[in-house]
């Protein structure tokens, strides 16, 4: 066999293997009831704030822990705990992605991305008809 | 209709400059594909005059502020300094498509300058990709297909606005107050960074298209080699220039985002990585085979060239379109250009695959395949086609691999450079593939979704997980990035670092064994011995094998390139460039892989406590801190000093006191662990009380009363003077929400890095005596809450005695009640007594203020069957503290990594400057 075969070789199960080894790790974004289900396993919950609940921090009782009400895509909701300090903005958010689990009843949450309005300014219409009804 | 004031012209003059250069282009297209040269020249000149007379136009209405352009009220605002025009300039999706094609009209320029027999094949690629950028920014609408973003776009015309009433009016520019100032830029872009960061990475961007042209016209004319030489230089340009690039965007997330260290392998920054990755290996095959009469992996060097432009139109893809949605912090979102833009990428991608076949039937059968998925796509079978089309150039690769290019039947030497320079490509390859599997996860989701039904039956069928899981189409990137990058990015570097180290050293062709390993033999002792130095100093774990491992191969490729500069360089300027880059590119390696995996968080909570019992969920490496208050952390005494306001910031003083140790006398008692010791004699406190036990301390079982009275926690050590102040800030930003900004105190051997993880920003609301809170608890006896820094707890209830009611101002026939309340603080403990009146069945409201605590409670309603009461609790502002969360780590030698950064820059930049000079010789003397 030609040194140039070997290689080629070796070069496929290099790739094959590096996808295969890290496709283990790869989270599912699921719903909370599909997160349910993986009880234990880390997975990812996208969804909106549930502003009926308050936002819980208490820094002084534990800097570390932030409380609130999230639902998810299919309108579920269910109480979050975020290990992490309260990230700002949190109530002005439009979605929010969650790392983390299912433990009991609540979903503890290692990480968190969020989406706020106007990301680099892309999608800002405010520019509502009623503002300007009443003047013109 | 005529508006008022406003610019209507511009607006009609700027959309003609943009149609102009679309049109420039197109002809400069056909023109240098027919070979007319001038006619081409004029054209491309025409399209760049037309580019640039846009941009200027937009800087224009910028620095007049004109407001009824869309683009300007959504980027600037009458507050924001002149500086950050150019940020503003490049904010948004359109102008980042005007930086881009700035610089590629640039380099059109030079190579318009620099003639060579080249010239009209690669001008025609330029032309290409300059026709396909100009398209983005039309800003037409056929149907529902929107083609490009208007620049020039009024306000009063964006989608978004249509119909509105106020569109009608011919006075809306002074009729409203909206229109006089416009949303402003984001106060994240508005550093320094976001003006040289970006122009950076754009012409970088930018001058991977040059390789891509040439390797274009190489394949038209497949006999000719010389384009080798020009397409190395523009190669090794872009590598410079992009690594420059990729490194500024990580150090402005290190000196200025709160990531937390300066590369968090976020998609965006990944797909900037991937083209440089390639482009790298591209560049190291052409040197390989420019000289060579009979060509070596002629495949692959065109293929590196040609993915690494396709690979930078794939990340503007991702960044630009919308599609990888949450999965990063920084991306765009979509915008409607998704389709537009997927269709360039995917021309781009059709067309370099038909290049790479030579045989005239395989280049028709491609184009009819592709003509026959084009109207599929057509008529809605999109994903499918995309699908279908992305199997073929599979197909189309291995065809291209297997017979279109001339081969060399003998073999070269396994000592020979060029053999090892092809093995790093193809490691180089592997690890670009890899990261681009990872950062596409979100669009494999998209090719899953109608694969969905036949997964979930396959999965059934043969009960695999798998596929089941597949059939969700819901893949995410994991958070664990040891398991998601460096699992299979950190080997990788360990044999590219390595082969670095030994390549330079090898001959073209072959090389003596015995004299490469007399030869390298210095440098690799000396990497051996320095791991040994960091194995010893730093707390590496078992399972950082790897890292070790690339940490010892990253300093041997940085010793045996500095060897290589001694001993075989000296004073050859022009030779400088290769191991010059190399050792900056192994200083980076080693920097970022010490300093990220050595990060020391010192504001780790040492504080032993109950949380250990949920490890996985605890985070205990945020800190508060009450102001005035200094707490210990790692090497330092910090203390909270104050926050004020300056300008959009909000900072907050920390001040850093260096920490002296604790002198204990004979008799000292203190507790450690819940247990009781007493000091032996007197002594300074090491930094752990377990250095200490042994030779200074003395166990008591059963502590007497003195020793149970005095002993206090054990402490290492007592605030010395103030070495430096940093002032982390949270800048306030409206439309994004707060952001934290990081302070760090440099050393030349690590850094200090400080930032708010949690901060007040405003006083909390009080009314005007100064009163907060006022919110209404329900409580019964035993119940404790937290109000400020006093512990509230209802300790008992009682009826108020006849006795008492004349010295409480009672009278005799009010039916009274007290509630036992006792309060606690740090500083004292005192039980208070609020009553709950009811005079003549009326309630009379008891406002009760405990004075020295800056409490008032009132009870609103009591329940004696219950005995249940609401309580209304207020708190003065004299008495609350601030305080805020913060996170402090050091990292160490993350000099040697900017350090790695400026020499790779400068490395490549020598090696452009002397292959200039020797091609240009050479071209002079034949």
């Amino acid at each position: 066999m030609k040194r140039s075969h070997i290689l080629s070789l070796l070069l496929i199960a290099a790739l094959i293997g590096s996808f295969i080894a890290t496709f283990t790790s790869t989270s599912r974004s699921v719903n909370f009831a599909e997160a349910t289900q993986f009880a234990g396993e880390e997975c990812k919950v996208s969804g909106t704030l549930n502003t009926a609940f308050p936002v819980e921090y208490n820094p002084e009782i534990d800097p570390t822990k932030t409380f609130f009400h999230m639902f998810d895509a299919t309108g579920a909701s269910k109480r979050v705990i975020l290990s992490q300090p309260k990230p700002t903005g949190l109530e002005n958010s439009e979605s929010i992605d969650l790392y983390g689990s299912i433990v009991g009843e609540e979903f503890h949450a290692t990480e968190m991305l969020m989406k706020c309005p106007s990301k680099y300014n892309e999608n800002n219409h405010v520019l509502l008809g009623e503002d300007f009804q009443a003047e013109g | 209709m005529e508006y008022l004031e406003e610019w209507t012209g511009i607006a009609t003059f700027g959309q003609g400059l943009i149609a102009l250069a679309f049109g420039a282009s197109f002809v400069a297209l056909i023109a240098f594909l027919s070979g007319w040269k001038s006619v081409g020249r004029r054209a491309f000149y025409i399209h760049t005059f037309s580019t640039f007379a846009a941009i200027a136009l937009i800087f224009v209405l910028f620095g007049a502020h004109r407001y009824e352009f869309e683009y300007i009220w959504k980027h600037l605002n009458n507050e924001m300094p002149m500086r950050f025009i150019f940020s503003a300039f490049w904010g948004g999706q359109e102008g980042g498509f005007l930086l881009w094609m700035f610089w590629h009209n640039v380099l059109g320029m030079v190579l318009l300058l620099s003639d060579s027999e080249w010239h009209n094949p690669v001008m025609a690629t330029l032309s290409a990709i300059e026709l396909f950028l100009t398209s983005m920014l039309l800003g037409v609408y056929f149907g529902n297909f929107q083609l490009g973003l208007d620049p020039f776009l009024l306000l009063r015309d964006a989608p978004s606005n249509a119909g509105l009433p106020w569109t009608a009016r011919a006075d809306y520019l002074t009729a409203f107050p909206m229109f006089q100032d416009g949303q402003g830029l984001n106060p994240l872009l508005q550093n320094y960074w976001m003006t040289i960061h970006p122009p950076t990475l754009f012409l970088g961007f930018a001058s991977t298209s040059i390789p891509f042209a040439y390797a274009l016209a190489g394949l038209a004319n497949r006999k000719d080699r010389s384009w080798m030489k020009p397409a190395l230089r523009w190669s090794i340009f872009g590598i410079g220039i992009l690594g420059t690039g990729i490194l500024m965007g990580g150090a402005w997330a290190y000196e200025a985002l709160s990531f937390g260290g300066f590369w968090a392998w976020d998609p965006v920054e990944n797909s900037s990585l991937v083209p440089w990755l390639t482009l790298v290996a591209g560049a190291h095959l052409l040197l390989i085979n420019r000289n060579r009469k009979k060509p070596m992996a002629l495949f692959s060097t065109y293929y590196f060239l040609l993915i690494s432009f396709l690979l930078v139109l794939y990340s503007t893809f991702l960044t630009k379109s919308g599609v990888l949605g949450d999965t990063s912090v920084h991306s765009f979102v979509d915008s409607g250009i998704l389709p537009q833009l997927l269709v360039y990428v995917l021309s781009f991608v059709g067309l370099a695959h038909f290049m790479l076949l030579d045989s005239k039937v395989w280049k028709a059968t491609f184009g009819s395949i592709v003509a026959i998925l084009l109207l599929l796509a057509l008529k809605g079978w999109v994903i499918e086609s995309i699908g279908a089309f992305l199997g073929l150039l599979v197909v189309t690769s291995l065809k291209a691999y297997r017979s279109e290019f001339e081969r060399t039947e003998e073999e070269d030497s396994v000592w020979g450079r060029e053999f090892w320079m092809f093995v790093g490509s193809l490691l180089f390859l592997v690890s670009a593939a890899h990261i681009t599997w990872q950062t596409s996860l979100p669009v494999f989701n998209r090719f899953l979704e109608p694969l969905s039904p036949v997964l979930k039956q396959l999965g059934e069928s043969f009960s695999s997980q798998v596929l089941l899981d597949l059939s969700k189409h819901n893949l995410a990137p994991g958070t664990d990035l040891d398991q998601t990058y460096h699992l299979v990015q950190v080997p990788l570097a360990v044999l590219i670092m390595a082969l670095m180290g030994l390549a330079q050293w090898l001959k073209y062709k072959t090389t003596n064994v015995a004299t490469i390993a007399k030869n390298l033999f210095l440098s690799f002792v000396l990497s051996a011995l320095v791991t040994g130095i960091l194995v010893w100093s730093y707390p590496f774990e078992w399972w950082e094998l790897p890292r070790v491992a690339l940490l010892s191969t990253a300093l041997f490729a940085v010793f045996s390139n500095v060897d290589y500069i001694l001993r075989m360089v000296r004073g050859k300027l022009k030779l400088w460039g290769s191991p010059v880059a190399h050792v900056g590119f192994g200083l980076v390696i080693f920097g970022a892989v010490l300093s990220t995996s050595q990060k020391d968080i010192i504001s780790k909570n040492q504080i032993g406590d109950i949380s250990t019992l949920n490890e996985e969920l605890n985070n205990r490496e945020d800190l508060l801190i009450m102001e005035g208050d200094t707490l210990s952390m790692g090497p330092y005494f910090v203390s909270y000093r104050n926050r004020y306001q300056d300008g959009i910031h909000v900072k907050f003083r920390m001040d850093y006191f260096e920490k002296n140790p604790y002198v204990y006398k004979p008799g000292d008692v203190v507790f450690f662990d819940g247990m009781v010791f007493e000091a032996k004699e007197t002594h300074k406190a090491s930094p752990q009380f377990s250095e200490d036990l042994e030779d200074h301390w003395m166990f008591v079982p059963f502590p007497n009363e003195r020793q149970a009275k005095t002993a206090q926690l054990w402490k290492a050590g007592l605030p010395g003077r103030r070495l430096f102040t940093l002032e982390p800030r949270i800048q306030l930003n409206e439309q994004m929400g707060n952001a934290p900004e990081p302070d760090t105190k440099h050393w030349l051997n690590r850094d200090l890095y400080t930032h708010i993880k949690w901060g007040r920003v405003s006083p909390p609301e009080t009314d005007e005596e100064g009163w907060m809170g006022g919110r209404t608890h329900t409580m019964q006896v035993g119940d404790s809450m937290l109000v400020g820094h006093t512990l509230l707890t209802i300790d008992s209830l009682r009826a108020v005695s006849d006795d008492e009611k004349p010295e409480r101002g009672l009278l005799q026939k009010d039916l009274a009640i007290a509630a036992c309340v006792s309060l606690k603080n740090k500083k004292q403990k005192r039980t208070h007594q609020p009553l709950y009146i009811v005079r003549d069945s009326t309630l009379i409201p008891d406002l009760y203020e405990a004075e020295d605590y800056g409490i008032k409670m009132r009870i609103e309603t009591f329940d004696p069957q219950a005995e249940v009461l609401d309580m209304t609790v207020w708190e003065h502002e004299s008495v609350r503290r601030d305080f805020v969360v913060m996170q402090a780590s050091i990292f160490p030698l993350i000099n040697v990594l900017w350090l790695g950064c400026i020499l790779m820059a400068i490395g490549t930049f020598m090696a452009v400057w002397s292959r200039w000079k020797t091609d240009s010789k050479s071209k002079s003397n034949a």
